[in-house]
């Protein structure tokens, strides 16, 4: 097994695609391939991810009820590649509703904040965590954190990872993913900055602040930071430099749906591969972002997609 | 037909110095009539199902009982089930579990199931770590759909 990735609160996505949507109105949908469901939550869909590019992988979080069951059957019917190990807590997990209009060029989305989770819960998830972890390389934490966890659930996690020799990389945003980075607990960064552009107290708006933050994470001890920055470039942060990645052509923001996780395994992959090169892994990772991209919702990309989007992005070098 | 092709890539399992409370909630959380019991390099070291909960809370003579019948109080249950609910799962689960491996035929995993009445067949690697189980409805499924060969 290569990979471990924690979903802490993962979700069943539902995916209805609507043309010329608007508020307070009457819609329906024209296909019944426009209505989806998905297992979901942002360590979940890198899992899914990674199983298309071959990485075999150990999907972990909390599940409830019955929703949970089913993000659990369809994870597992997914890909041989997927081997399922969460924890069941008391209360339903939760839904992701994505409304994309391909017309408007919108995605509108509604989310669940999901179960609450017991001490006794995370007791049993971390000695779980504990085992799985001494049969991976790297672990993947993604997403948002469910009630009744603390802010410093991830540094727990990572702290983990790191002390066991092996690689953090982790998605999230807030204190949670802030203390994890400062604390240097994590290997690869990239902050969550779909729903604000704060991070470390700074808001971002300038690609100068972008960089500053990216640096920041390095000389915290991360090895690689990605910010995403407007909706066709990435910030990327090494020892070595801080570049811009930007895709060659424009990118529908409907089209958007699963890209940041897309990166995420396009790194892992590379990193599996070569555990020195991380700007290797950036490239990889925007080239598997950019092949998700072609979809207009969540489909599996393949090695040869990212292969193929090597060249599709110009890389500009800021230091 | 192999084992690895019709096995269900979970391990939900419990550990084994967890309690009986635990597997009960975990049981009930997840719609399980038992789980694998694992040490902690993931290795099976047994199994527990509700039965073997059940038995452990009824006197030792029910096994020579014929009908459940013949309890004196059921409420007796219900305390001998408080009082081994803080157990450690080793004390009550089965210890001697049958295992298969990924490339055993799934004919042999049929058979090991029927003759020994499981519902569930924990599948191992070759140092005995939990990998994923076999049941007996995908095997009845994948009999009835003829793909069990002998």
């Amino acid at each position: 097994m290569d990979v471990l990735t924690a979903t802490l609160n993962p979700a069943l996505d539902r995916e209805i695609v609507v043309e010329n949507f608007t508020i307070n109105d009457f819609h329906r949908v024209k296909n019944p391939s426009y209505s989806k469901m998905d297992p979901g939550g942002k360590g979940i869909n890198v899992s899914v991810i990674l199983s298309g590019i071959g990485v075999r992988n150990v999907a972990m979080g909390f599940l409830g009820g019955y929703i949970g069951k089913v993000v659990e059957e369809k994870l597992r019917t997914m890909s041989d590649l997927i081997t399922t190990n969460f924890l069941y807590v008391e209360e339903e997990t939760r839904e992701n509703i994505a409304i994309v209009d391909p017309i408007m060029d919108t995605i509108t989305e509604i989310n669940s904040s999901g179960p609450l989770i017991k001490p006794d819960d995370l007791r049993m998830f971390l000695r779980r965590f504990d085992v799985a972890l001494s049969r991976v390389r790297h672990v993947v934490v993604s997403g948002s954190v469910p009630r009744g966890i603390e802010n410093d659930i991830y540094s727990v996690i990572c702290r983990k990872t790191i002390e066991a020799g092996k690689f953090s990389f982790v998605e999230a945003i807030g204190p949670t993913f802030e203390n994890a980075v400062d604390a240097g607990l994590v290997t690869v960064s990239r902050p969550d900055l779909r729903s604000r552009k704060i991070l470390f107290g700074q808001t971002l708006v300038e690609l100068r602040d972008y960089v500053d933050v990216a640096k920041y994470m390095i000389s915290r001890g991360s090895r690689l930071s990605v910010l995403s920055y407007a909706i066709e470039g990435d910030v990327i942060a090494t020892r070595d430099g801080v570049w811009l990645f930007r895709a060659k052509s424009h990118i529908e923001k409907s089209h958007l749906l699963g890209t940041g996780d897309a990166f995420m395994a396009g790194m892992v992959h590379s990193i599996i591969n070569d555990e020195r090169d991380f700007f290797q892994a950036a490239r990889k990772g925007m080239a598997a972002a950019i092949a998700e991209a072609g979809f207009i919702s969540k489909e599996l990309i393949t090695p040869k997609d990212i292969e193929d989007n090597l060249e599709s992005f110009e890389i500009h070098r800021l230091e | 037909m192999k084992v690895r092709e019709a096995m269900i890539r979970d391990v939900s399992a419990i550990f084994e110095d967890e309690t009986i409370e635990d597997f009960i909630v975990s049981c009930l959380r997840q719609n399980k009539s038992g789980l694998p019991v694992v040490d902690d390099e993931f290795k099976v070291v047994g199994f527990l199902s509700e039965s073997d909960v059940i038995r452990s809370a009824l006197p030792s003579y029910f096994s020579l009982l014929q009908s459940a019948s013949f309890i004196p109080d059921t409420h007796q249950f219900v305390l001998r089930l408080e009082k081994i609910k803080n157990d450690k799962v080793s004390l009550h689960m089965i210890k001697r579990v049958t295992c298969v491996k990924l490339d055993d035929t799934v004919i042999y995993a049929a058979d090991l199931l029927i003759k020994n009445n499981l519902k569930i067949l924990p599948v191992v690697d070759e140092e005995r770590r939990l990998i994923g189980i076999v049941n007996r409805i995908f095997l009845i499924h994948a009999a009835t759909q003829g793909k069990i060969d002998r």
